[in-house]
């Protein structure tokens, strides 16, 4: 028994030294690994730290093993490692550059609330035809900015509502990533990447198109590649056509207005050899007619939209719950301007609803999403609740397209009493169009259907529909417990 | 010098709070040499104490009884103010006869024999002589007839001048008894010069062989010599309720019992000192090796468990979601290495050998095995403290090395399972702000608080134990302390040291 004992005791303890040993030389013989170290300068290193990544075309395929300040402190030197397979593709003309966190959310709403910051890595990248690999030891000049070649990971991420397609084209052009994507001039999106087709006979550009100019393409626009041309004898002077073309190449494409259907996230089409002919429809007469901002005409009644919420309450001892609701809001523009959604905090903040057997919930990774009836999707945040208790909340939205209108002033109602007028339920259903008008009914309920509907006499809007104070039935929240800075004029 | 005993109004009294208990009074007596005495008197009257006095057995921790008056033992002071002990003069046979029990008879026989610079090759020879020619290999084998004979054997090794024997026909039937009688009168022929006294209610199996009968009446507090036939007379067996005469304060006895606490204290802290160079050598080697082996995968076990899940949930719970991941692991890395494995691997340790090491010494107690030792003329220090010390000074820190790899080991699982770094990049950001400098204080932590683990468990177990309940009480004492210790070796060291 005690013979067993102490065997297993002896070889635990051989394994920890064994263990310690390979640890050791793990920290310390990294210049004997098969791998190729490299010297890189920065004039900033931008938080680089010793154990983070070398990568290519987003693979990790190195470590970072120190970074120092070199010799005469005009530089950042970081000492890297790259495994076999980097090395392969660390070529002398090679770019080497640092990615540093990126702070998305704020503007534009780019990347989104769950990625905010992320170490400092290295990437690099090898233009294609690079053949002389770098050799051990070498030291290398590194770059401030990636360069314009780079990655589409170094772009702008595709956002949600974005239209990705492909277009085909006969040769490259020198097109790359980053390229601008024009229609009547003006930048609708941009290339993503460009790739040989497997079967060699053509080149596939991937595009995306932002979302607020999606419908601007159809099935009949016609698609080619700008390119400098200069046309006319050197002395009695040469147009060039294409301006902007003489930097670098840029895809454009044409529809003419009100032909063709809107085409779906993954369209395939084929570029055209050359520009193709045709003449730019002039500008619409009724067009002239409206005012300069080019609004179409006011509505003159109440604008609902429909407002997704998702949110996740992190669990200490579990595992953490998922929220989502569905419900409405009523839209209008505040006397600064701003686009204002008005609807019910049970509905869009769940850290009024939620309860936590330890205390105040924790909700995390809050996204509220506003729906309309055209189909555009608005990303709000929440800018205002009721601090009384009341079942009240106002959502700002965020990129707000140029024509969006909301409900007429004098079609809402702060304050007042509404006595002796049948009231009506004004909702929006889930894909943003309005539901039909509903009477008023004494057994209300919190469903999707009423959440954050507004409530009307008259036409007027005078309140919402949400939770009673301290309760879990559904009661009116009358607008007037709106702060004065949120109201229209 | 023809007196083995002289008593000169001698009073012998135990000190109790509050008031004593007096067991003698005014004792004038000569006891003369070369005589085989039978020592009878009523349960409780202080016979074992008298006995314990003689052979210098009187705990060090508990208020000694109280003597007033001389007592000389071969011409030999034992009272006043500079007391001699008679050291290799005399020799006990306790009661439990505290036989080493991890120890074969042959081998508790030659321990006395080398203790008293006589050579081993004698044991075989002394065991004969009481009777036991091919004893058994081990002591948990003896009868208890057995048990004495070896007992015998064992206290006959030094050849002592004095031999005092309690109970030793205790347990066994009249003619195993009447056997160990005579064996004791033969062994007692045999040496010119020796006084023997033996404590027993068996009167009848030793009356062909007494040569007198001490008799302790307890009723007259009073100690005579008597001629062999004499027998005591019933109502001198019933003792009296004894006065509680007026002794010193509970005030005074309490603080005297403290004092006399934190003393033995200092005094196992000096002894652990003093006896570092092994005498023992084997008892160091077998106490090493088991401390280090035994306790090696329990301890990686627990520092892997915490170490993966440290890394783990530290990395799960990244606020800062995919960013800062290195950061993360070189902040687990060197609170886990540097801080926390090793505190925890220290009381892990603790918790799995302090327990047994004061189970062990806190029985040995018991069983009157320490008090057999020290009669053998050896240190328990030597044969119990020194080895431990040894042992967990070398264990320590070797079993904390197998908790802090185990750790790391399952810090690089974790971090795979959590997270894509490579294990090139977990060893770099792991180990990052962990150094040489770091491993020296860990080895420093572990091995301060190995030894005062170890002299915690030698004093703990090897304090006075009247029952089992004792023997439980001091492992506790020893895990708790032991933990306590180690947390504020660890504790402080780093205060001091990263603070």
């Amino acid at each position: 028994m005690h013979r067993l004992r102490y065997f297993i005791g002896l070889l635990t303890l051989v394994g920890a030294i064994i263990a310690a040993i390979w640890i050791v030389r793990l920290l310390r013989s990294l210049d004997d690994r098969a791998g190729v170290p490299l010297s890189v300068e920065f004039r900033n290193a931008r938080g680089l730290r010793a154990g983070t990544d070398v990568r290519y075309r987003g693979v990790t395929v190195g470590t970072v093993r120190s970074v120092a300040i070199s010799g005469d402190g005009n530089k950042a030197v970081a000492q890297l490692l790259l495994a076999p397979i980097g090395a392969e593709h660390a070529c002398v003309n090679s770019s080497f550059w640092v990615v540093t966190p990126r702070f998305g959310g704020l503007t534009g709403g780019a990347t989104g609330l769950d990625t905010l910051v992320r170490d400092s890595y290295i990437a690099f990248y090898t233009p294609p035809g690079s053949e002389s690999e770098l050799s051990p030891g070498s030291l290398i000049a590194g770059r401030e900015r990636p360069p314009l070649n780079a990655e589409p990971e170094a772009l702008d991420d595709v956002e949600h509502g974005d239209l990705l397609m492909t277009l085909l084209v006969p040769e490259n052009y020198e097109l790359k990533p980053g390229s601008s994507v024009i229609f009547r001039g003006v930048p609708t999106g941009d290339v993503r990447s460009v790739s040989l087709a497997p079967s060699g006979t053509h080149v596939e550009v991937q595009l995306r198109i932002q979302r607020e100019h999606r419908q601007t393409v159809t099935d009949k626009a016609k698609f080619w590649v700008g390119r400098p041309s200069v046309s006319g004898a050197l002395l009695s002077g040469f147009t060039v056509t294409d301006l902007s073309a003489l930097l670098t190449p840029y895809i454009s494409y044409y529809g003419a207005p009100g032909e063709g259907v809107l085409v779906q996230d993954g369209y395939r089409a084929a570029a055209e050899l050359s520009r193709p002919a045709f003449e730019i429809s002039p500008v619409p007469g009724k067009a002239v007619q409206q005012d300069n901002t080019g609004k179409p005409a006011a509505p003159d009644d109440v604008v609902l939209v429909r407002i997704t919420y998702a949110a996740v309450e992190r669990d200490t001892f579990s595992a953490d719950d998922q929220i989502l609701r569905h419900g409405s809001g009523v839209l209008f523009l505040d006397r600064s301007g701003r686009s204002v959604v008005v609807t019910a905090r049970s509905l869009v903040d769940a850290s009024f609803t939620e309860d936590d057997a330890w205390g105040d919930p924790e909700i995390a990774d809050e996204v509220t999403k506003v729906h309309r009836a055209d189909g555009t999707v608005m990303r709000a945040h929440r800018v205002w609740v009721d601090p009384t208790g009341q079942d009240l909340a106002a959502l700002v939205l965020e990129d707000v397209p140029p024509d969006l209108l909301g409900t007429p002033s004098d079609r809402l109602v702060f304050g007042g009493t509404v006595a002796g007028v049948p009231l009506q339920i004004r909702a929006a259903g889930p894909d943003g169009a309005e539901l039909p008008i509903q009477p008023m009914a004494s057994d209300l309920d919190l469903s999707e259907a009423n959440l954050g509907g507004c409530v009307a006499a008259d036409g007027k809007v005078f309140g919402v529909i949400g939770r009673k104070v301290g309760d879990v039935v559904a009661a009116i929240v009358p607008l007037e417990y709106l702060p004065a800075d949120l109201r229209p004029q | 010098m023809s007196e083995a005993l002289v008593f000169r109004n001698f009073g012998l009294a135990h000190r109790r709070p509050g008031g004593e208990e007096v067991l003698l009074e005014g004792v004038n007596l000569t006891l003369p040499k070369n005589g085989f005495f039978v020592f009878i008197g009523t349960s409780g009257g202080g016979k074992s104490s008298l006995l314990r006095i003689l052979a210098g057995l009187i705990e060090s921790r508990e208020p000694a009884p109280r003597m007033s008056g001389e007592l000389i033992a071969f011409g030999k002071s034992l009272t006043g103010d500079r007391t001699e002990s008679l050291n290799n003069e005399v020799a006990a046979i306790l009661q439990d006869e505290g036989l080493l029990d991890e120890l074969s008879p042959r081998q508790n026989v030659e321990m006395a024999l080398a203790a008293s610079g006589r050579s081993r090759k004698l044991a075989p020879a002394l065991l004969a002589q009481a009777g036991l020619a091919s004893p058994p290999e081990r002591v948990a084998q003896l009868s208890g007839g057995m048990r004495k004979r070896v007992a015998v054997a064992r206290a006959l090794a030094s050849s002592p001048q004095l031999l005092l024997c309690d109970e030793p026909t205790a347990g066994l039937d009249p003619e195993a008894a009447h056997t160990i009688a005579k064996l004791l009168r033969e062994a007692h022929d045999q040496d010119d010069g020796r006084t023997t006294i033996v404590i027993t209610h068996d009167l009848d199996a030793f009356e062909e062989f007494a040569d007198g009968v001490l008799v302790l009446d307890r009723p007259a507090r009073s100690l005579r010599l008597e001629p062999p036939e004499f027998r005591l007379k019933g109502q001198d067996a019933v003792a009296k309720a004894t006065d509680a005469a007026a002794g010193e304060p509970a005030a005074v006895h309490w603080t005297r019992r403290m004092l006399l606490q934190l003393a033995a204290i200092g005094e196992t802290i000096v002894d652990s000192v003093r006896r570092l160079p092994p005498v023992e050598m084997g008892q160091v080697v077998r106490t090493t090796v088991r401390f280090t082996l035994e306790p090696a995968l329990f301890v990686a076990v627990a520092g892997a468990v915490i170490g993966g899940l440290a890394t783990f949930f530290a990395l799960r719970n990244n606020p800062i979601d995919g960013g800062f991941e290195t950061a993360l692991l070189t902040g687990t890395g060197k609170v886990a290495t540097a801080v926390l494995v090793p505190m925890l691997s220290g009381f892990f340790f603790t918790a799995r050998i302090a327990a047994g090491a004061s189970a062990r010494i806190g029985t040995m107690k018991r069983t009157n095995q320490i008090a057999a030792l020290r009669m053998m003329g050896v240190n328990p220090a030597d044969y119990l403290l020194t080895p431990l010390v040894w042992a967990m000074v070398i264990a320590m820190p070797l079993v904390t090395l197998c908790g802090v790899v185990a750790a790391a080991l399952a810090a690089a699982l974790a971090t795979s399972a959590a997270s894509g770094i490579t294990m090139v990049g977990w060893a770099t950001a792991y180990f990052m702000t962990v150094s040489a400098h770091d491993v020296l204080v860990i080895l420093a932590k572990s091995t301060l608080s190995g030894y005062l683990v170890a002299v915690a468990c030698y004093h703990l177990g090897s304090g006075p134990k009247r029952s089992g309940a004792d023997v439980g009480e001091s492992v506790n004492s020893a895990i708790v302390v032991g933990m306590a210790l180690v947390l504020t070796v660890h504790a402080g060291l780093t205060f001091l040291v990263y603070a």
